[in-house]
């Protein structure tokens, strides 16, 4: 509506009628609105929409509204004629360029041809004015030609029918109980994962966020998919109860806070009605984890700017499409979302497209969150919509299972709970046997491992059969008593103890006699075997103590032989005598030598730099010049800049270049020497020849 | 809230309560998608898997009676997503359709033709395809059809069959039912495998498989090919097929390692099929001597990989696959489905044990402490050694004996895995032995002298794991397996369960060494058992006098 209205510039509401593909009741009732809003006026000349809006209308390309283009100033009459005089080619040319948005580029067309001699199709329509040339290179589609080309209307859809929602026919109370099933699977998983997360915290990115490593353990851990563990920690997080923390050892971790605690310590249906409420109203956008941002990089769960304004939006817009379904219809599968997509894209058609992917995201996330249920709104999913705490907390309830305090037992070891458990009774059975499938009912499986876990916790094999049979309803099956008793069996017949030193005995009288001497209590000896006594005291303390004791103890080596207690006899080594007269003399003559050849080649240097200070060379001719002094044998000086930034002179004869370093003789320090090319600011050829 | 008797798990697993009074209309409502996975006491667990579901879309049922079935019996609301994953699989089934046409011969075409250009830019099957024949249709080399099939079920894409079955040479064959009748289950069997083209039979040892094979092979009046995994078992099939049908033996050839001969039914086994001859496979030619219009797979679980590749040149022939398990340990279930055909029945064991089909069978663990002396050599063994340390110790041989006098008169055999074991074993009962090295005739003679009651008790290597058909055996006291193989133990209790008179009770011992790698491997065998339903009894080889 109104873009036919940017489109004719300036109109007679008749016109609009006309150009608007709807019907004309309709479309009076649409300028009549837009005139109460102010958007449009009516001016001496005809309606007119305000100019502001036509530029806010044609600024946003991802608009969607493709090919509108205001009308040229006076269009000429005959398009018809024009169009119907252009080539196929042309036609199709055209087409595309409606198509794709109205504009398209000269190329190498020319701009002034006439139409006999126009060569190509892009020519021809400007020759006919079909298109209409402007500054740089672009080609625009006036806007009378593209409402000629979709049959003298704006759009080539009709736009005042509301696109229908596909829907199908379901029992409410089956929407209401496969709700119900989601809502608690969201209560159930929210709890698991926190609880988890409590105990082994996944660390937080440095730019915000989950890396995506926790992310899919979290989902392997809740066993669903990776996207559903990202809606389940994003809306835990918008309820408030994960947030980022430091750990005890100072790293930025995930944690649950202490809000987590109260939540969880309330019923599943207030659990879920805070779940719920947090999902609708937060601006995080959890759909879209794991796609890629406009820079290419993938958004993590949790990144603090993966939220829009949009997404509560576009949520309450698609739930309220399903509150205005009657009750009993629900969305089809499979056609059902996109209708719904269509259905607010006509509602809301200047959203940008990414509104598109948020409502139907929001439709599937709401099926995960149980506010809906087989496509159709729940009953408590309708009192959330309406921000109504009580009523959803009333509507839920009937649809939660309830939990059970018992579990059924087979022979092949496993333990079935058909239904959610008791908290007390979940978290003992965990610790028993390990879960092998989850979901309303829970199978645990004993074995081996899980049973000695068990035992590790301070159970006992009697306990555990007590436990067993209390919690079943079947009896218990043998194999099973055989299992506990089997691990009981082997349980702890190896021991593992702390001491410092042992003390043993082939004669077991010597020990006794030690154990009961009245001075040994300090010892922290203890018996573990007839010929054994360990004590909590290091060996170097202990033997002098037994010694005390009258005892003639002898010390066992690691290897178990008999270490023989010598006393080492304590020898220093002799101190260094300081150097000879002679070689002191070598050294200051060698320093003199060198110091000598340093002046001498520093001489040299000073001998061949030129009057001026030397141009500094480029780093290609440097080059240059130390290739020719390498072939020529040439002895060179050059700049050189060393580690620390200090620039010197060198007298040099290059010999090789390799790898960017030079190799050469240097003259100061008489030796062959790398340099780095780099570094080599100036090269200067030494006049005189080699000595 | 439902009070149903099924529980939908979030894994795709259902769990049926079985005590609940509507299990078994739940049970005939899952039982055509999902998959039965185990079978203890209280709670049946079913899986459904993409392969079921197509097995289903197979066999006529569609998604919308899938998700009925669920919702309906559901105790829990069943997950959303699990449901629209149940119709997005099943949807993937039947996109892709092979035909014949009348001038291009088999076609593959698609009325999704998204899914048709994914699957032939898919680098596995370019090869197999011909040329495009229009925007949805191209053409695939005849003797492809097996491996595109094979190949696009790995893709997921799974190809609906509709080229249909060569008719094969006609032969005149029918069920000769005097003194006995085809069971219920039998012949329903065979229905559904006759509609369905070609499949597999899933149903538990000593339930009569080999009486549906001949059921087929009268429904289809054609030259029958049978594949079987030994001699022995060929040996049985033919008497079998003399007994129960029209044919008679000039009309049944064997081939095998002693004779080759090629009748309007041949019995072949599956070793001599995959004999090689520097590199060629040397009999290969047998599958094209005549105009096949059946061939029948015998202990499917067992087809060796060879004969899958060759089988995969035999689509245009009507397929009947016959086995007790479908659980193959190199978990190639996938190509049973997509070179024979997808599961066409099953039964399980409980209930055609309550029809009175098979015996009922008592399990019981005997545990023997290993003495001192073993227990230091079985501790310091390599761990290579210890399973048959573990499993042949002397112990072992005085709890056989008891057990063997226990049931003295009651045709019993005992089951090793290990040769010297054994041949002790039969030394110490003075009773014969079969092993590999027996020869057939030496076998055949054994057996039949045991089936006619004349000898109570066999001692028998794993040779007679399969196929053998040994109704009169009461008692099966197992010693040693192959490290616990879910099948292995199958079979074995398998050897027991064709129906007694009277209605008696078998009994199925195994003796184990106590805290070995015996105990760890019988504890899955255990686990088997259990799973299929049958109690399972652990006594200590003390107690042994004591229990009944």
């Amino acid at each position: 509506m109104l873009d036919a209205l940017v489109v004719a510039n300036q109109t007679s509401e008749a016109e609009l009628v006309e150009i608007v593909h709807a019907d004309a009741g309709a479309t009076r009732a649409a300028i009549e609105r837009l005139t109460d809003l102010a958007l449009v006026w009516e001016s001496p000349g005809g309606l007119r929409a305000l100019s502001a809006v036509a530029d806010a209308l044609r600024g946003d390309e991802s608009a969607g509204v493709s090919g509108l283009r205001p009308m040229s100033p006076d269009p000429a009459p005959d398009i018809d004629a024009r169009l119907a005089a252009i080539s196929l080619r042309a036609r199709a040319l055209l087409d595309h360029v409606l198509v794709s948005g109205g504009e398209g580029t000269t190329g190498t067309a020319r701009r002034t041809v006439s139409p006999a001699d126009a060569a190509t199709p892009v020519e021809e329509l400007i020759a006919r004015r079909l298109l209409v040339p402007r500054d740089g290179g672009v080609l625009v589609l006036p806007g009378e030609v593209g409402i000629a080309l979709r049959g003298g209307h704006t759009t080539t859809t009709p736009r005042d029918e509301v696109p229908p929602l596909a829907t199908t026919r379901r029992e409410q109370s089956l929407v209401d109980r496969t709700a119900g099933g989601a809502a608690f699977d969201a209560v159930r998983r929210t709890e698991l994962l926190l609880d988890h997360w409590g105990l082994q915290p996944p660390s937080m990115l440095r730019g915000g966020g989950l890396g995506v490593r926790d992310l899919k353990a979290a989902a392997a851990e809740l066993q669903v998919t990776v996207p559903e563990a990202g809606l389940i920690i994003e809306v835990a997080t918008a309820a408030g109860l994960l947030t980022s923390a430091t750990d005890p050892e100072g790293n930025e971790v995930w944690l649950p806070t202490d809000s987590f605690d109260t939540w969880a310590a309330g019923s599943t249906a207030e659990r879920w009605v805070a779940l719920a409420l947090a999902w609708l109203d937060t601006t995080r956008l959890p759909s879209l984890i794991g796609t890629r941002d406009p820079a290419g990089k993938s958004w993590n769960a949790l990144a603090p700017d993966l939220s829009s304004t949009m997404a509560p939006d576009a949520r309450s817009l698609a739930l309220a499409q399903l509150v205005g379904l009657d009750e009993g219809s629900v969305l089809a599968t499979g056609t059902g979302v996109p209708s719904i997509v269509e259905r607010v894209a006509w509602l809301r058609p200047r959203r940008p497209s990414v509104h598109r992917d948020l409502v139907a995201a929001a439709v599937h996330e709401a099926g995960l969150l149980g506010l809906v249920g087989a496509g159709g709104l729940s009953q408590a999913g309708r009192a959330i919509v309406a921000h109504d705490h009580d009523a959803a907390l009333v509507a839920i309830t009937p649809h939660l299972p309830h939990p059970v305090d018992h579990v059924l037992l087979q022979a092949d070891l496993t333990a079935v709970a058909p239904g959610p458990l008791e908290t007390e009774l979940a978290r003992t059975l965990h610790l028993l046997a390990d879960v092998e499938s989850r979901g309303g009912a829970t199978v645990y499986r004993f074995t081996n491992g899980s049973v000695r876990r068990a035992f590790d916790a301070g159970w006992s094999a009697l306990e555990v059969h007590d436990f067993i049979g209390s919690v079943s309803r079947t009896p218990i099956p043998q194999p099973l008593t055989y299992l506990v008793d089997d691990v009981a069996r082997t349980f702890g017949t190896i021991r593992v103890g702390q001491a410092e030193s042992f003390l043993r005995a082939d004669d077991e009288s010597a020990l006794t006699e030690l154990m009961h001497h009245p001075k040994a209590t300090s010892l922290g000896l203890r018996r573990i075997a007839p010929t054994v006594v360990i004590s909590t005291m290091p060996i170097d303390v202990l033997l002098p103590r037994l010694r005390e004791l009258g005892t003639a103890p002898v010390v066992e080596a690691p290897d178990g032989s008999v270490r023989v207690a010598r006393r080492d006899l304590l020898r220093a080594r002799r101190p260094r005598t300081s150097r000879t007269r002679g070689a002191a003399q070598a050294r200051a003559q060698a320093t003199v030598a060198s110091v000598v050849t340093a002046i001498r080649s520093g001489d040299r240097a000073e001998a061949s730099r030129p009057a001026s200070p030397a141009i500094a060379t480029t780093p290609s001719s440097a080059l240059v010049a130390l290739r020719e002094a390498i072939e020529g044998g040439e002895t060179v000086v050059i700049g050189y800049v060393d580690n620390h930034g200090a620039s010197s002179d060198r007298v040099i004869e290059p010999l090789r270049l390799e790898g960017g370093q030079l190799s050469a003789h240097d003259h100061r320090s008489d030796d062959e020497r790398l340099f780095a090319v780099h570094r080599i600011t100036t090269v200067t050829p030494l006049a005189s020849p080699r000595t | 809230m439902n009070d149903g008797p099924l529980i939908v798990q979030s894994d795709k697993t259902l769990l049926l309560e079985i005590d609940h009074p509507l299990a078994s209309d739940a049970r005939k409502a899952i039982a055509p998608f999902a998959e039965l996975e185990r079978s203890p006491e209280h709670i049946h667990t079913y899986r459904l898997t993409p392969l079921g579901l197509w097995n289903a879309r197979a066999a006529g049922h569609d998604a919308e009676q899938v998700v009925d079935a669920l919702l309906t019996f559901s105790r829990y609301a069943v997950p959303h997503a699990l449901l629209v994953d149940i119709a997005e699989t099943m949807g993937r089934y039947g996109r892709l359709r092979l035909e014949k046409h009348p001038t291009h011969g088999l076609v593959l075409s698609s009325t999704d033709r998204p899914v048709l250009e994914e699957v032939l830019r898919a680098k596995k099957i370019a090869g197999m395809l011909g040329n495009r024949v229009d925007d949805d249709t191209v053409l695939v080399h005849a003797s492809e059809r097996g491996n595109l099939k094979q190949a696009l079920l790995k893709l997921g894409w799974p190809a609906e069959d509709f080229a249909g079955y060569v008719d094969g040479e006609a032969h005149p064959i029918s069920l000769v039912e005097d003194g006995w009748a085809i069971r219920k289950y039998q012949q329903e069997a065979v229905e559904s495998f006759w509609h369905g083209g070609s499949g597999v039979v899933v149903l538990p040892c000593g339930a009569g498989k080999t009486i549906v094979g001949a059921a087929a092979m009268a429904e289809a009046k054609a030259t029958t090919l049978i594949l079987v995994t030994n001699t022995v078992s060929a040996r049985q099939w033919k008497d079998e097929l003399i007994k129960r049908t029209s044919l008679t033996a000039d009309e049944i050839g064997e081939y095998s390692g002693s004779v080759k001969e090629v009748r309007p039914v041949t019995i072949a086994t599956y070793q001599v099929l995959t004999t090689r001859r520097k590199g060629v496979y040397t009999h290969l030619e047998l599958l094209d001597a005549r105009d096949w219009g059946l061939i029948v797979y015998d202990e499917v679980h067992l087809l060796p990989a060879p004969i899958f590749r060759m089988t995969a040149n035999l689509q245009a022939r009507r397929r009947i696959g016959l086995t007790a398990t479908l659980v193959r340990e190199d978990g190639r279930e996938g190509e049973v489905f997509s070179l024979i055909g997808p599961k066409r029945y099953d039964a399980p064991w409980k209930d055609i044990e309550a029809q009175g089909w098979i015996a009922p069978a008592d399990c019981v663990e005997v545990r023997v402490t290993l003495p001192e002396g073993q227990r230091i050599a079985y501790a310091t063994a390599e761990p290579e050694e210890r399973y048959r340390l573990a499993s042949c110790t002397h112990a072992k041989i005085d709890v056989v004996r008891r057990l063997v006098e226990q049931h003295q008169g009651q045709p019993t055999l005992v089951i090793g895995q290990y040769i010297d074991q054994i041949d002790e074993l039969a030394e110490l009962l003075d009773a014969p032995v079969i092993k590999g090295e027996t020869p057939v005739k030496e076998r055949q003679r054994l057996f039949e002298a045991f089936r006619s009651g004349e000898l109570s008790l066999l001692v028998v290597s794993k040779v007679a794991n399969f196929s053998i058909d040994l109704p009169s055996a009461e008692v099966a006291i197992q010693v040693s397996g192959s490290f616990g193989s879910r099948q292995e133990e199958a079979q074995r209790l398998g050897r027991l369960l064709r129906p007694k008179a009277e209605g008696k009770t078998a009994h199925f011992y195994t003796v184990v060494s106590r805290d070995t790698v015996d105990a760890d491997f019988a504890q899955n065998r255990q686990r088997f058992l259990a799973e299929q339903g049958y109690a399972y009894r652990i006594i200590d080889a003390a107690d042994l006098d004591v229990a009944p």
